[in-house]
C-alpha cells in the first residue's frame, strides 16, 4: 500500500501528535486504521487476534512517536510495528501450547478440493507461511527484512514462500505437472 | 531449453524477484512451461495485492486516546518525581556541607532558579496544554522545546551532575525555566489566537 499522507503532512501531523495534540493523533490512527488491521487480519489466526494487534500498534505507535524522525515513509514505519506485534503474537502462542507443527497443518490439507479461491486458499495456508506470502508479495518486504522480523534465516523465508506458492497452485486448481 | 531439469518454484520465484540465477533466467527465456508457470507466479501476486482490504469491527481510537492521556499523565508524573528527588538529595547536601548561619550565594541562586522552574511549570500545566490543538508550525516549536526539556531533566535526574558540577545546576534549573516559559508562550498565543 502506498502511503496515505504525503511526507510533509505526515511530518506536521507527528510533530502536533508529539506536542500533545489529540486531534492530530486520532487523524494518524483514523489513516492507518484500515491497512494497520488489514495486515493484522492477514498475519493473525483470528479477527480478534487482529483487533488486538491493531490495538497494541496504535498504542506502540503513540509511546514511540518520537523515533520516527521522518526519514522513511510513516506507513513503512507503523506497517513494521504492527507487523512486529502479529508476528510477536504468534510466537508466543506457539510457546505456550503445544500446537501442530505448520506442516502438519498443511500435510493435513493437501488433499482439499481443488478450485478454491485466493482468499480461501490463502486463509488455509500455515500462518507462518501466509505472513511470508503477505509480506513479501503485497507488502513488499525482502527476504532478510522477513528474517528479521521473524527470527529466522533468510533461506527458511525463500523456502517457505517457495512451498506457499506450491501449496496455492494446487488448491487453486492450476496444478499442471511440469 | 537451456539445461536438463525444470525450475523450482524458488528459483522462479527469485527470477520474478529479479534475483534469479543466470541459468534460471536463460533457462525460462528457452523453456515455455517455466515461463508459462513464471506468469502465473506474477498473477498470483497481482491477484493477491488486489484482494480487498479489512475494516476494523469495532472503533480503536477511544482506547488509543485513553491509554495515550495515561502515558502522558503518568510520564510527567515520573519525570516529577525524580526531579524533586534529585532536588532533595542536593538540598541535603547543601544543608550538610553549609552548616552554618550564613547562606552561601550559590543556595540562593539554586533556590531562585528551582523556584522559577516551579512557577512556570504550573503555569504551563494551568494551559492544559493536552487539550489543545496546535498548528504544523507551532508543533513543531513545541516538540523541540520538549525534546530540550527532556535533556534538561536527563541531566537532573542524573545525581552525578550534582555531585561532580553543583554550579551547573542552577544553571540548568534557570534553563528549565526558560524552556517553560517558551512553552507557556506557545500555548498562551495558541489561546489568544484560538480566543481560549
Amino acid at each position: 500500500m502506498a502511503d496515505t499522507i504525503p511526507l510533509a503532512e505526515a511530518k506536521s501531523l507527528v510533530a502536533r501528535a508529539r506536542a500533545g495534540d489529540f486531534a492530530a493523533l486520532e487523524q494518524l490512527c483514523r489513516a492507518y486504521e484500515r491497512p494497520v488491521y488489514t495486515l493484522a487480519r492477514r498475519l493473525s489466526k483470528s479477527p480478534d487476534d487482529a483487533e488486538d494487534v491493531l490495538q497494541e500498534t496504535f498504542l506502540e505507535v503513540c509511546r514511540s512517536l518520537k523515533q520516527w524522525r521522518g526519514e522513511g515513509s510513516l506507513w513503512g514505519w507503523i506497517r513494521t510495528i504492527a507487523a512486529s506485534k502479529a508476528l510477536m503474537r504468534y510466537r508466543r502462542e506457539k510457546l505456550r501450547a503445544w500446537e501442530p507443527l505448520d506442516d502438519d497443518v498443511a500435510r493435513q490439507s493437501e488433499d482439499v478440493p481443488l478450485q478454491m479461491d485466493l482468499e480461501a486458499a490463502l486463509a488455509r495456508l500455515p500462518e507462518r507461511s501466509r505472513a511470508v506470502v503477505w509480506l513479501h508479495d503485497v507488502e513488499g518486504y525482502t527476504h532478510e527484512e522477513i528474517a528479521e522480523l521473524m527470527g529466522m534465516t533468510t533461506s527458511f523465508s525463500k523456502s517457505q514462500l517457495a512451498r506457499a506458492h506450491d501449496r496455492l497452485r494446487r488448491w487453486l486448481g492450476a496444478g499442471a505437472e511440469q | 531449453m537451456s539445461g536438463t531439469r525444470h525450475g523450482t518454484v524458488e528459483e522462479l520465484l527469485a527470477v520474478r524477484d529479479g534475483e534469479g540465477s543466470g541459468w534460471a533466467r536463460e533457462h525460462v527465456a528457452g523453456c515455455p512451461a517455466c515461463a508459462a508457470e513464471l506468469e502465473r507466479l506474477e498473477q498470483v501476486r497481482a491477484e493477491l495485492r488486489a484482494l480487498p482490504s479489512f475494516a476494523p469491527p469495532r472503533d480503536v481510537w477511544p482506547v488509543v486516546r485513553e491509554a495515550a492521556r495515561r502515558e502522558r499523565s503518568r510520564r510527567r508524573v515520573s519525570a516529577w518525581m525524580g526531579l524533586a528527588a534529585a532536588a532533595a538529595v542536593v538540598v541535603l547536601g547543601f544543608a550538610v556541607l553549609h552548616r552554618t548561619n550564613t547562606v552561601q550565594p550559590e543556595d540562593v541562586a539554586l533556590r531562585q532558579a528551582m523556584a522559577e522552574s516551579a512557577a512556570m511549570e504550573q503555569m504551563f500545566e494551568s494551559l492544559h496544554p493536552d487539550r489543545r490543538a496546535l498548528s504544523g508550525q507551532a508543533a513543531s516549536v513545541v516538540a523541540d522545546l520538549e525534546d530540550q526539556l527532556a535533556q534538561v531533566d536527563a541531566a537532573l535526574n542524573d545525581t552525578a551532575t550534582w555531585r561532580s558540577d553543583p554550579d551547573r545546576v542552577a544553571g540548568l534549573w534557570k534553563q528549565r525555566a526558560g524552556l517553560l516559559s517558551a512553552l507557556v508562550d506557545v500555548h498562551e498565543t495558541r489561546a489568544s489566537v484560538a480566543g481560549l
